[in-house]
This record gives structure tokens, C-alpha cells and sequence, in this order.
């Protein structure tokens, strides 16, 4: 974990209010990991925070982070030219650990499916992914071909605009007895992953799963104690150190 | 260069101390570079019993400031001695930062950690009983009450009054803290505020109002530490939206004699080492060889 002075390579939109930024690092920073996250600076000192955001594709020292256009400083963000600098504190959590996992299946929804695939992109070829990855609509798909690299992809919109019509999980539960998966990992807004928590449990699928939360954080590396997430034993964790990832019967939703 | 302040016979290697809630007992900032270049932490709020605090979001932004209200999360004091305090002391020097709901609350805390840590800083900021749901902060005759209170709890380890700015007059709630036994005291500590989602018609955070800290308080940190060191003779520690050697230079010329740093690690997780070392080339640029010198030199116009 580091903080650097990271030069933007590229910074451009990949589809409708979605955004992808490459940084190249001055130095090397470990291994980083799909699920894991980094804190980049909006680079304007108006802006305090940091905003964290899931690392979405690693190529040598060069990492692509995603980010939907949201408020002032996610605007800043996509004004970030080739060549400027920002600084970035990285990497992140502990991301998803697929143990001896051979078949995976992959349930996105959203912001949700950037550390996603980073999981796919670091281990296509060794896994077999089945993904189901859910987008308001058509304008809003983006890297179903980092997907689709991995295995089998549906996607699913909630206006049917293309493919399945529904979300994620109904996409998931219509195929996931069929293909069995050892492991589920999942990221997407909270109700997405409440559905998922109660659609397993509903089910009775008992394959073991991790889910990737998202919270407002301060220092994004466990001293603040800001972005606290509820843990069923009725303590809290802190989703930017002990997590983002936790099994889905580890935590409140 | 001489870069060590004395508070209450307790030796700082350099004025610039981690400010409590925003470096939580410095493990974490530990991993990212050695803590011991700090003068000091003060640790996140400790309570006598573990606390899991507000619901979130509990962090907003404004323009130049942050807004939190964790809401006092810790493991509770037995945790804290248990688990972290005998590493943090061996790193550099310990202000327990204690908070509580009620004065035997506060009164417990500085019994437990007397001796045991460098100086106890009071958080009087927190709603408490005794005040009616109130900060015990904000009225002068409660900040004096569990002041004293404290300090006859305290045989050993100096007391750090830490002030609220949310108050009718800081100097009058100083020298209630100095009335009351306090070795020191310490502020700004937050301002109350609140940041509003317009799209939602709420507020951002989940409490509502939080604390307002970072770069923008500075103007008003810096009066008021003016104010509150010109009104006792205690020993004073600045803190408020300090981002850079300049800012902790400006403190102690107001009259302060070490400062705190706390939102500006959010913003860059080296910012005390690097204000340690800005502070030492202000100076060395100024031909001043002991950053005592600079405190409370300030000449108003």
C-alpha cells in the first residue's frame, strides 16, 4: 500500500455517465488484486476526500479505475486530462479471495461489476466464469467483453433493451441449480445484494458467496472508522480494511 | 535544528500531533510510513465500554471541509490498553483521547489511564447526561465541573482540556478549563454543520448534522486559538484545518505550542511527516534554530 503521484494516461466515457481512467504508476505497488480498491484525488485541494474506487483492470504498473458520474467530484475526475497528475492511495482491502474455485459464477449489477471484472481479467483461462450482469439499460452496458473472456455472460437490463429482461439475480437464479457453481461473488447496489442474500437463502442454494460493499469512507485504510458495515454477530467491520469483500452471511445488508 | 516542545514536562520530538478520530491508534497509518515521525497521536475517543457508534453515511463533504459523525465507534478503554497501547507508546507519545455519557464516566477513564499514557485529552464535544443531552463544552461552569472532576482523579498524567468552538465565548470556556485544574488545552474541535443531498431532501449524513473539519475552519481555528491563549496561562495545543508547514507555523505564532493534524490525512495520507518537515524548512529558511521561538509571536496590527 502507497500513496503516489500517478500521470493519466487515458480518461474517456464507456458508456452512458460511465467513465474509465488509466493511471500509470510511478513505482510498482504489489500485487493488486480484483475486489481491491484505490482512493484517488479529485486534484483540487477544495476537495478533501479522496474518492475510492474499485480497480478495474491491472497491466503492469498501469490500473484503470471506473466511476459513474455522480456529484462534484466525480465531474472533477472526468475533467482529468492525458498526462496530469493525481494522486492515489492503493491498493485497497482485501478483494476476493476465489480459493481453489473452478467455477465461479459472477452476479453484477451497476458501479457493481467494475471490481468484478478485475476478478475476471486477472483469472480467465484458470476459472470458469459464468457472469450475469445487470444494467438499467443498453446505454449503460459497458465491458461485457472483459466477460465474455471469461466464460459465459448474460446480460440483463431491467428495460429488456438487451438481453435478459429483468436483473442480475433473476438472470442468475433462471441457469445457477444448472451450473452449479463452487463460489458466487457479487457486487451491485444494496438492494441488488439484498435480493441476492434472500434469493439464496430462498432457494436453498448454500454455495458459498462474497459479496463487495460500498460506503462513503474517509481514510479508506481502517482508521476512521467512517464506513462501518454491520456484521451479523451485531459488531461492526470497517468495509475499506476488513473488507469490501465479506461472505454474504457475514454481514447485514 | 531543534524541533521538541515541552507540555507539561511531557517531551514531544516535534510539535505536529495526529489529531484523535481521524488516525485511530495508529496501526494503520503505521503501515504506510513510520508513525514515530509524529510528536505524538491522540487516540480515537475511548469510552469506558465499546461503542459501535452512529449508523451511515457518517462522512459528507462541503467545499474545503469534511463533515463526520462516527459517532465515538471504539473498542472501549480495556481493549485499548489490552491490544494497542503498550505498541503505540513504544512508537511515540500517547494522548488518550476519553469521552463518556456521563461525568463518572469521564471521571472512570482518567482513574484507568492515569500513569498509563502520556496526557488524557477530555472530548467534552459529545452529548452528555449531565447536561441534559447537551455537550458538557458548551457552558463554562460544565466545562470547570468535569474538569475538576478529572483532574482529582489524577494523580500522574497531565489533563488536556479539548475546547468546542461551538460556544457563546472561547476564552470564557479556556479559563473555565484552567479554573478547573486543566494542564492544557486544546482546539478547535469540530463545528457543527450539515451538508444536504438536494436531489433526496435529506441531508447527507445519516445523523444529520456532523462535525465540520478541514481546511476551510482554518480562519475561524486560528482566532479562536488566539483568543483562548490570550485568556489563560496554561499551555495550548492548536488544531483546525491544518494542511501544510505554513498552517502549523501560524498556530503557534497565534499562541499555540504544538499543533494537531487531523482531516488532512484523508486528503494525503503523508501530511505529517511532510508537515513536520515543511515546518523545519520554514524555519531554516527564517535562520530560527528552535521552533519554540516562533510561539506567540504573533503582532496584531
Amino acid at each position: 500500500m502507497k500513496e503516489l503521484l500517478a500521470t493519466v494516461k487515458e480518461n474517456r466515457q464507456i458508456a452512458e455517465g460511465i467513465w474509465a481512467i488509466t493511471l500509470a504508476l510511478p513505482e510498482p505497488v504489489g500485487r493488486i488484486r480484483g475486489g481491491q480498491f484505490a482512493n484517488l484525488s479529485v486534484g483540487d485541494g477544495s476537495f478533501p476526500l479522496k474518492r475510492p474506487l474499485g480497480v478495474c483492470s491491472v497491466r503492469g504498473d498501469d490500473i484503470t479505475l471506473c466511476y459513474q458520474l455522480k456529484g462534484e467530484g466525480t465531474h472533477m475526475i472526468a475533467q482529468a486530462k492525458a498526462g496530469d497528475r493525481l494522486s492515489v492511495l492503493l491498493p485497497l482491502g482485501n478483494g476476493f479471495d476465489l480459493g481453489d474455485a473452478e467455477k465461479v459464477a459472477v452476479i453484477g449489477g451497476g458501479v457493481g461489476i467494475f471490481p468484478l471484472a478485475a476478478v475476471v481479467e486477472e483469472h480467465a483461462g484458470k476459472v470458469q466464469f459464468y457472469s450475469y450482469i445487470g444494467f438499467r439499460g443498453r446505454q449503460y452496458a459497458c465491458l461485457t467483453d472483459v466477460f465474455e473472456s471469461g466464460g459465459r455472460l448474460t446480460v440483463a437490463t431491467d428495460d429488456g433493451s438487451i438481453g435478459f429482461k429483468g436483473n442480475a439475480v433473476q438472470a442468475f437464479l433462471r441457469d445457477g441449480k444448472e451450473i452449479a457453481p463452487d463460489l458466487i461473488i457479487s457486487c451491485g447496489p444494496p438492494v441488488m445484494l439484498r435480493a441476492l442474500k434472500a434469493a439464496l437463502k430462498d432457494n436453498g442454494i448454500t454455495t458459498k458467496c462474497l459479496v463487495s460493499l460500498e460506503e462513503r469512507m474517509g481514510c479508506g485504510i481502517g482508521a476512521c472508522l467512517v464506513c462501518a458495515c454491520k456484521k451479523s454477530n451485531g459488531h461492526n467491520a470497517r468495509v475499506c480494511k476488513d473488507g469490501p469483500v465479506f461472505d454474504i452471511d457475514e454481514v447485514e445488508l | 535544528m531543534k524541533l521538541s516542545v515541552e507540555i507539561c514536562g511531557v517531551k514531544f520530538n516535534n510539535p505536529v500531533i495526529a489529531a484523535s478520530g481521524t488516525f485511530g491508534f495508529g496501526r494503520e497509518y503505521d503501515e504506510l510510513y513510520d508513525i514515530s515521525a509524529a510528536g505524538g497521536v491522540s487516540t480515537k475517543g475511548l469510552t469506558p465500554e465499546r461503542r459501535e457508534g452512529n449508523p451511515v453515511p457518517r462522512i459528507a463533504e462541503g467545499k474545503s471541509v469534511i463533515l463526520n459523525a462516527v459517532g465515538l465507534q471504539n473498542p472501549g478503554v480495556e481493549e485499548f490498553i489490552k491490544n494497542d497501547l503498550g505498541w503505540l507508546s513504544g512508537k511515540t507519545r500517547v494522548i488518550a483521547n476519553v469521552a463518556g455519557r456521563t461525568l463518572e464516566d469521564y471521571e472512570g477513564m482518567c482513574t484507568r489511564l492515569d500513569g498509563l499514557v502520556d496526557m488524557i485529552e477530555l472530548n467534552i464535544s459529545c452529548p452528555n447526561v449531565r447536561a441534559g443531552g447537551m455537550a458538557l463544552g458548551i457552558k463554562p461552569e460544565n466545562v470547570e465541573e468535569v474538569t475538576r472532576l478529572c483532574r482529582g482523579a489524577l494523580r500522574k498524567t497531565p489533563l488536556i482540556v479539548k475546547l468546542s468552538p461551538n460556544v457563546e465565548s472561547i476564552a470564557a470556556n479556556a479559563q473555565a478549563a484552567q479554573r478547573g485544574g486543566a494542564d492544557c488545552i486544546s482546539l478547535i474541535n469540530t463545528l457543527t454543520g450539515m451538508v444536504i443531498d438536494i436531489e433526496r431532501r435529506r441531508p447527507v449524513l445519516a445523523n444529520n448534522t456532523g462535525g465540520v473539519s478541514g481546511a476551510g475552519i482554518m480562519p475561524i481555528a486560528l482566532r479562536m486559538v488566539f483568543e483562548a491563549a490570550h485568556a489563560v496561562s496554561i499551555p495550548v495545543i492548536g488544531m483546525g484545518g491544518i494542511t501544510c508547514g505554513r498552517d502549523a507555523i501560524a498556530f503557534m505564532m497565534a499562541g499555540a505550542r504544538a499543533v494537531q493534524v487531523g482531516t488532512a490525512n484523508f486528503t494525503d495520507s503523508y501530511a505529517i511527516p511532510r508537515i513536520v518537515r515543511e515546518t523545519e524548512e520554514w524555519l531554516e529558511a527564517h535562520g530560527i534554530s528552535d521552533v519554540n521561538e516562533i510561539v506567540d509571536t504573533l503582532q496584531l496590527n
